[in-house]
């Protein structure tokens, strides 16, 4: 069921030239977590604030589970919108114990709010402290302050604002992991807003893509890596390589060899050939290889990334294990086992 | 280390002095006035404390939160009131709303509305309250404006989506967050009304800085207005006290440096003219209202009252408050160089002593002084000069006052010199050092170069403090001697009102000049 809805949704901020957010629309699903991710400015921030009601667009309509929050000029006000939010922050209110700042957003009438604090807190997984204040506590302990004061009063969405950037890299692939059950636990409707495309990838249920204020692409994490449907999105999330190469009658003719492809009789002209680096396997001669002059190679521990370069410079980079030794070698044999043809010229 | 102890002198005087017998008229004085003193003291303590809240509080609160016309110039408009002393205001209001000043005139020719006198009468105690909160209020203005500003909006916007409204969000967020902020500008309000003499005096009110004046000129009874003054720090003591326990456990400034710039709310055209109104209603009250009616004086009474007389006497005051605004910030210097360069953390918490004065009113500091001096002439006339003969030496001179004025103004001065001195930092210092200058040469060719805008600024608000300065210029200038400040009181209370305005036009315009300026400065802190 959808239970968030942006349709044909523009911002503009005052004094600015280009528009923030231009002609958006997606829908979300209820138990979905949608990742939107961008560049900085790229306007994935602003569609943030623009549903929890903190900057209103200026055309455009916005509804959350049915009722119309914003259409056009006319929305209803954030505090009446039912929607918890994260912020980069934490935001949390220095002058109030634990507890309190849980409490803040529950009312009288929803029942015990002590009780109901207390739970969320032990949902987050803190379960003592509760009369400390946000600053004796560490970063971590406070973003789930945070979560758990956003999620206290049931809201209809939680939004999180760049949920993991200020954690270290240790405890971000754990936080990761925990926010993603603590939200599929309540079965809350979830948007975070994100720069890493990491986070994106491996937290959310599906990803949005935003560059300049355009909606490039929504779908699947998979999808969205293996299929982009523009180079935009597909160099966003992680490096591609292209070569250049000529269609003959059994396969293509490339700087770096002869590659064996059926497909490529269909072809007239010359074409791209676009490949992410773990699309390439380095293997000793055997048979039909593509073959460089290796440049660089760049250790990161669980791989290498191994820079080769044609008889006119061009260069590519493939992705190989870390026990693989290139000591004495000066040239290296690959292949592909996985590219997308690009008719460029 | 002799500065410092030069400094402490007057309280380490009240409290030695605790020790003898109280005066001849003690007694009279304990039955019959404390009592009032008491509860006068209590009463203007609490009213100016609410009004300079409420006042304070709301129109900091529109001006950084509410987008409305005029609120770029209420920000500094509002600020005016403190150049007016509070006993020039108070003879200012007692002039406008007399029998034949223009609010009543204006009622009679117009609405031909006989006020009867005791409903315009100002010359109480809840008119005491109003004077002093409508000059003070400009400090919890201005201290808790700074603090609504440096809030970070998102706390706003947490508690929107929270489901708090504005007015919610004010009280469960905004004000507790500025709690701190809005009781140190209530406290300081609440010294200024400790020290405040000639008001209370001008409209009757006895307060016990009334009662030390009335103990050491009326009844010449020193010891006794040392019982006073220590009573009176007894006050000043447990408002510090009050202020410093109040903050407790939490934190109040927000622990994350990422702030969004405050966002000012455009609200709908009906509260902006309510806005603007409440602002103009209170500027025109707190400042333009009287300065006008002082300009009309001055226009008045110019003519007869400025003379080669007047100026000497604006010269002798200029002269007066520079020289101490000169010595306050050498002083400065010495000791924060001094700190700077030393090892040793006590030093540090010494030096604290030294900016204690600012706490103390002026009555006490003055009774302070002038007794050990009175000691050291009798003790100097006794063994140099003869026996039988006694004069003054040191009490009563002009270097009596400056050191008194220093002692009452360290303060200010201080602060800004310190906080020129963080802002460079060490390393400059450090670097010239190692560069083979000696830290003397280190501290004229670059320390002070570098922090010339705070030197100038410290000397410019001391300058200020003291050309305003009253009760203790009263109590230890030299005989007859007259500055701008008790020219102009001296004047009113001599039903010459009219031609005080020169003096207190001169005092105000002086003191406009720094405001402005401490306004820049704050500003640029803002983001």
């Amino acid at each position: 069921m959808k239970i968030l809805s942006l349709q044909n949704v523009h911002k503009k901020y005052q004094d600015a030239k280009d528009f923030a957010v231009n002609d958006v629309s997606f829908d979300v699903e209820e138990g979905e977590i949608l990742a939107l991710v961008g560049e900085s400015g790229s306007g994935k921030t602003t569609v943030l604030r623009l549903i929890a009601g903190l900057e209103h667009p200026d055309s455009g309509t916005i509804s959350l589970s049915g009722h119309i929050i914003v259409s056009g000029k006319q929305s209803v006000p954030a505090n009446e919108r039912q929607v918890g939010m994260v912020f980069q922050d934490y935001a949390l209110f220095p002058h109030l114990t634990i507890l309190e700042n849980v409490k803040f957003g529950l009312k009288k009438s929803a029942g015990n709010p002590t009780k109901i604090a207390e739970d969320t807190l032990n949902l987050v997984g803190l379960s003592e402290d509760y009369q400390k204040y946000p600053h004796q506590l560490s970063g971590g302990q406070q973003q789930r302050v945070a979560l758990a004061r956003a999620i206290a009063p049931n809201p209809k969405i939680l939004l999180m604002d760049e949920p993991f950037s200020n954690l270290d890299a240790m405890l971000k692939d754990q936080v990761r992991e925990e926010i993603r059950q603590i939200i599929k636990k309540t079965g809350i409707t979830a948007i975070f807003v994100t720069h890493d495309t990491k986070d994106a990838l491996s937290t959310a249920d599906r990803v949005a893509i935003l560059h300049k204020g355009y909606l490039q692409q929504i779908d699947i994490p998979k999808h969205l890596y293996e299929s982009p449907v523009n180079p935009y999105v597909a160099n966003f999330f992680g490096k591609r390589n292209e070569i250049i190469a000529t269609p003959l009658e059994e396969g293509w003719h490339t700087t770096f060899g002869f590659i064996a492809d059926t497909e490529a009789k269909k072809y007239k002209n010359k074409v791209k050939l676009m490949f992410r680096p773990e699309h390439g396997e380095v293997v000793k001669r055997d048979g039909q290889q593509l073959t460089g002059r290796i440049v660089k190679i760049s250790y990161f521990g669980s791989h290498q990334m191994v820079k080769l370069a044609d008889d006119e410079g061009k260069r590519v980079t493939i992705r190989t294990n870390p026990g693989r030794s290139f000591d004495g070698v000066e040239r290296s044999f690959f292949y592909l086992w996985k590219y997308d043809i690009e008719e460029a010229f | 280390m002799l500065i410092l102890l030069l400094i402490a002198t007057p309280l380490f005087t009240i409290f030695f002095k605790l020790f003898d017998k109280p005066g001849d008229s003690w007694q009279h004085i304990v039955n019959n006035l404390l009592f009032g003193y008491f509860q006068n003291t209590i009463l203007i303590l609490i009213g100016v404390a609410i009004m300079t809240f409420l006042l304070g509080v709301s129109t900091a609160w529109l001006v950084s939160n509410y987008e409305f016309p005029g609120r770029k110039y209420f920000e500094w408009l509002l600020i005016l009131p403190l150049g007016f002393p509070g006993y020039i205001m108070a003879y200012t209001y007692v002039g406008l709303l007399d029998y034949t000043g223009p609010i009543q005139v204006f009622l009679r020719n117009t609405f031909d509305i006989q006020v009867r006198g005791s409903l315009l009468d100002i010359m109480n105690l809840p008119g005491a309250i109003f004077i002093l909160s409508i000059t003070l209020f400009p400090y919890v203005f201005l201290i808790s404006r700074s603090s609504f500003v440096q809030q970070s909006k998102t706390l706003q916007e947490a508690s929107f989506l929270l489901g708090k409204n504005r007015m919610q969000t004010f009280f469960k967020v905004a004000l507790p967050m500025a709690r701190p902020a809005i009781v140190a500008g209530i406290a300081l309000a609440s010294m200024e009304v400790l020290n405040d003499y000639g008001t209370v005096k001008y409209f009757g009110v006895n307060t016990f800085t009334t009662g030390i004046f009335r103990a050491w000129f009326s009844l010449g009874d020193a010891s006794t207005a040392i019982y006073l003054a220590a009573i009176l720090m007894v006050f000043v003591f447990v408002i510090l006290y009050m202020e410093s326990a109040q903050r407790g456990n939490r934190q109040y400034a927000s622990s994350k440096d990422v702030q969004k710039p405050l966002i000012r709310t455009i609200p709908t055209v009906g509260k902006k003219i309510l806005y603007t109104s409440i602002c103009t209603i209170i500027f025109l009250v707190s400042f333009f209202v009287p300065f006008l009616q002082l300009l009309h004086w001055v226009s008045m009474t110019y003519s007869k009252v400025i003379n080669a007389d007047f100026w000497l006497l604006v010269y002798r005051s200029f002269v007066l408050a520079a020289v101490s605004g000169a010595v306050v910030v050498a002083l400065s210097v010495i000791l924060l160089y001094t700190l700077r360069l030393s090892p040793f953390r006590w030093v540090k918490n010494i030096t604290k002593v030294a900016t204690l004065g600012y706490a103390i009113p002026g009555a006490v500091i003055a009774v302070g002084i002038m007794i050990p001096l009175l000691s050291l002439d009798k003790w100097i006339y006794t063994t140099f000069i003869s026996a039988k003969a006694a004069g003054l030496f040191f009490s009563g001179t002009l270097l009596a006052l400056i050191f008194a004025y220093i002692v009452r103004f360290m303060a200010v001065g201080y602060n800004p010199v310190e906080a020129g001195f963080q802002k460079i930092g060490m390393h400059v210092n450090e670097a010239s050092r190692l560069l083979g200058a000696r830290s003397t040469k280190t501290l004229w060719k670059i320390d002070l170069p570098l922090i010339k805008t705070s030197l100038i600024s410290g000397i410019l608000l001391v300058f200020v403090d003291v050309l305003k300065e009253l009760p203790l210029t009263l109590i230890l200038r030299p005989f007859n001697y007259q500055t701008l400040a008790t020219k102009a009181f001296d004047m009113a209370t001599n039903e010459m009102i009219a031609e005080s305005a020169n003096a207190a036009l001169i005092i105000i315009l002086t003191g406009i000049i720094p405001i402005i300026f401490l306004n820049k400065l704050i500003k640029k802190r803002e983001p």
